[in-house]
């Protein structure tokens, strides 16, 4: 009984929380709609007429506009900022560190990396700077939190773009001491680092499509029937970066592919049980040259 | 056994048996609860692990006059693996004393001895039981610029523009490490995953001996080869540049004298250091111009979770404590662009639903109560606002130790020579929203220049020798619930505080720990 009453509740919860859920997405939908603006902006410029219809019972006091139409404000902002995300998808926010210690005043510069995958945006991935450095070089950049993956070089990626300056020695110490301060470059930066993440996203999404193309996750709970002896078990990723797959045979041939950074097909070593095994190399690839072109081919045998 | 022992460089092989009287069998054995010694001895039998983990079995040809043999053995010998793990399956449905079970193993059914594959199974099994039983270190593997000089003098130094994650393959690292790295030890490897965390642990049993056969294993004389036996555990975490190394434990029992203790906790530190030199060159490639070295990272805990959580391949690495909000991943936080709903701050919405129900529930009467209840609200909001997501009690994510050395300048000194706007403080008494005074700035200029500054630490006022210690189940929930209930204040709590660099060893300066700059790459 007691557990009846817990279920019920819980029901309740789950609706009220999509109901609230709907609501704001209706409020949004409302306020961002064109003529409800209209609605919202018209009844300022009535009053300076005199020659209105007497509604005052329909026109909202001016009280209730106003928050109304801060929510607008907000909630184009909001739009635009969505726009700019979707399609930039490399966009910069500013943020604070709540550490009372935290360098220049606590002052953080985010980029925000929006990435694709598979009809649907992920959680898009921050990078968060700050500049540390005193004297010349206090308006260098430095990374500070991150929340890319550990496969992404972002520290080879900084190193490049984002050098840290030289500090500048008292007195003639060294003769390069002029040597100019290495610029840095944050669009540069950034788009590099994009161009990693929604790379080894393509990766991972490729070797999904094999795996779906060679009937992996669907043949599994079929297993043992009809062992052809050409089929593939597996494919795996064999490395951080998704660059090196592992694939198995139903008849314990392994073989490893190599892919290059944008999904060319650099090398295939199939072994089999005496040593390596040209001709299942051929076979699977069929003359490709990006890892595409195998999904497509596997889609198509199988 | 082998007629002739030959020292060899070769690994220990996995189909290697020791005597099961052996008292480091005993030990690794002796250590796992009824349960877990059922399921390892299921496991064994299982028919992917059999060919290394061969029990004693009747054979078929002595079946006949055998039978008046068997019946004084207590554990007569199954006839096929079926019916042995037929025997341990009714065993789990049973109750019984452990010893039933062990004696069981010992004594009836590997008698012959208990391969070294089945040890290691045994060890891996007590080390998913108790997943605190190890102390870890992590390390990052870092990338080396190729070597300039021909002769190889110079040190090579760290690559910090390579692109190249290093990657790692299992069978040809452990070739390289044992042909390379160890050849005169004696080590037997065996890799497993981790049941619940994405690891591979990679378990390292050393012996002190030249052989790698039975010879290797006789208790002869005193009992030298086994007495000296190490076990090392190293975790490479998956898609992650980093690997954790555990602290060696040696086998030996507790009876060892305290003299002997000493000499081989000496031992087991170098074996460490063995392996922390020689895992970066089992891990390179030098025909691929691939070179690797190990960075300490300053973590060092029991809790596996947490060093996955801090080193591993998702996105928490470098986003702990309040910047966790950047990287939480649940439900309702995918912040995707065609979400047109407008968030609300990110603190205020779970607030929402608690405010409510707490405000119906208890009205505040007078001022002080509403103060008071204002006053608690905001303590576990700023909670919230510091520490994010992290450092809940329940999470399994703590770290029991955590050392700091403060190395400020003592306030007083910074105020009467600087100018005395900016009022710097100690730890828990930081000065205001991080501006920096000018004696701060020029000494964080200075040792910029020197990286390490212990002259500069001399020049600048009186630094008092500061050293803290937290210690706990979970330190950094510890400090939340402080925050929490107001005897921390969270606003002027410095950042190291909140656990957000995670490391567990770090030098604070200019209230920043670990570099003058915060922490970032």
């Amino acid at each position: 009984m007691a557990s009846n009453l817990d279920d019920e509740i819980d029901d309740l919860q789950a609706r009220i929380t999509s109901l609230k859920k709907q609501l704001h997405i209706h409020t949004s939908t409302l306020l961002t709609a064109p003529s409800t603006r209209q609605l919202l902006t018209q009844p300022d410029n009535p009053p300076t007429t005199t020659l209105t219809l007497p509604r005052s019972k329909d026109t909202p006091p001016k009280t209730q506009i106003q928050p109304l139409l801060a929510q607008s404000a907000l909630q184009e902002a909001h739009a635009q900022q969505c726009l700019y995300r979707a399609c930039a998808t490399l966009t910069t926010f500013r943020a604070r560190d709540p550490d009372p210690r935290a360098v220049d005043g606590g002052a953080i510069l985010g980029v925000r990396i929006e990435v694709l995958s598979r009809a649907r945006f992920l959680r898009p991935y921050y990078v968060l700077l700050n500049r540390p450095f005193p004297g010349p070089g206090s308006r260098h950049l430095r990374v500070h939190r991150h929340t890319l993956p550990a496969c992404i070089p972002l520290a080879g990626l900084a190193g490049r773009y984002l050098p840290a300056p030289t500090p500048v020695k008292g007195g003639g110490g060294d003769g390069e001491g002029k040597k100019r301060q290495q610029q840095q470059d944050l669009g540069r930066f950034a788009r590099a680092l994009r161009r990693e993440v929604v790379r080894y996203h393509h990766r991972l999404g490729v070797v999904a499509d094999l795996r779906k193309a060679a009937g992996i996750e669907g043949r599994r709970g079929a297993e043992g029937e009809g062992e052809e002896p050409g089929r593939l078990v597996d494919i795996t990723p064999a490395d951080a970066e998704a660059k090196q797959l592992t694939i198995e045979w139903a008849d314990g041939r392994t073989g490893r592919l190599v892919m290059g950074d944008d999904g060319e097909i650099v090398k295939l070593v199939v072994l089999g049980e005496n040593g390596r095994d040209r001709e299942a190399g051929r076979d699977l690839l069929g003359g490709a040259v990006r890892v595409e072109d195998v999904v497509k081919r596997l889609a198509t045998l199988g | 056994m082998a007629r002739i022992s030959v020292p060899t460089t070769a690994r220990l092989p996995s189909s290697l048996r020791v005597d099961p009287t052996n008292p480091a069998a005993t030990k690794i054995l002796g250590r796992l609860s009824r349960a877990s010694l059922l399921s390892v001895a299921l496991d064994w039998l299982d028919d992917n692990n059999l060919p290394l983990a061969l029990p004693y079995l009747r054979e078929d040809e002595d079946e006949d006059d055998d039978d008046d043999d068997e019946t004084d053995d207590f554990h007569p010998p199954a006839r096929s693996p079926e019916a042995l793990r037929e025997i341990y399956t009714s065993l789990q449905a049973r109750k019984g004393s452990k010893r039933e079970v062990l004696d069981r193993i010992t004594e009836g059914d590997w008698r012959h001895g208990l391969t070294l594959y089945q040890l290691a199974m045994a060890d891996l099994q007590y080390l998913h039981d108790h997943p605190t039983s190890q102390q870890w270190s992590a390390y990052r593997i870092a990338p080396l610029k190729p070597p300039h000089d021909p002769d190889g003098e110079a040190a090579p130094e760290v690559d910090k523009q390579s692109l190249t994650i290093p990657r790692f393959h299992p069978s040809t690292f452990l070739r390289t490490l044992q042909s390379h790295v160890l050849p005169d030890v004696k080590a037997h490897y065996n890799f497993d995953a981790h049941r619940s965390l994405p690891l591979l642990i990679l378990r390292i049993f050393v012996l002190d001996s030249p052989y790698n056969t039975n010879h290797a294993l006789q208790p002869t004389g005193t009992t030298t080869s086994f007495d000296a036996s190490r076990t090392v555990y190293i975790a490479f975490p998956d898609a992650s540049p980093h690997l954790f190394i555990s602290k060696p434990t040696t086998t030996t029992t507790l009876s060892s004298s305290g003299g002997r203790a000493s000499g081989g906790g000496g031992e087991s530190k170098s074996l460490r250091n063995l392996l922390v030199e020689g895992i970066p060159k089992a891990l390179s490639r030098p025909l691929q111009r691939e070179r690797f070295t190990l960075q300490s990272t300053s973590l060092v805990t029991r809790n596996l979770a947490e060093l996955v959580e801090r080193r591993g391949g998702g996105r928490t690495n470098s986003a702990g404590g309040g910047w966790s909000v950047y990287a939480d991943e649940t439900k309702g936080k995918k912040e995707t662009p065609l979400d047109l709903v407008v968030p609300g701050p990110p603190l205020s919405l779970p607030d929402h639903g608690e405010g409510g129900g707490k405000r119906a529930a208890a009205v505040p009467v007078s001022d002080a109560e509403r103060r008071e209840e204002r006053a608690v609200k905001r303590a576990r909001l700023v909670a919230r606002a510091r520490f994010g997501g992290t450092g809940l009690v329940g999470d399994g994510k703590g770290v029991e130790r955590v050392d700091v050395v403060v190395e400020d300048a003592f306030p007083d000194v910074v105020a009467e020579d600087g100018d005395g706007d900016d009022e710097e403080g100690v730890v828990g008494r930081a000065g205001r929203a991080g501006r920096k005074s000018r004696v701060d700035g020029s000494l964080g200029r200075d040792a910029e220049d020197e990286d390490e500054d212990a002259q500069e630490a001399a020049a600048q006022g009186w630094r008092p020798f500061v050293r803290l210690t937290f210690h706990g189940s979970h330190v950094f929930a510890g400090i939340r619930q402080l925050v929490e209930n107001g005897i921390i204040d969270g606003e002027r709590m410095p950042g190291w505080m909140t656990g957000e660099e995670g490391v567990t060893i770090g030098a604070v300066r200019n209230g920043r720990i670990r570099g003058h700059k915060g922490s970032g790459l």
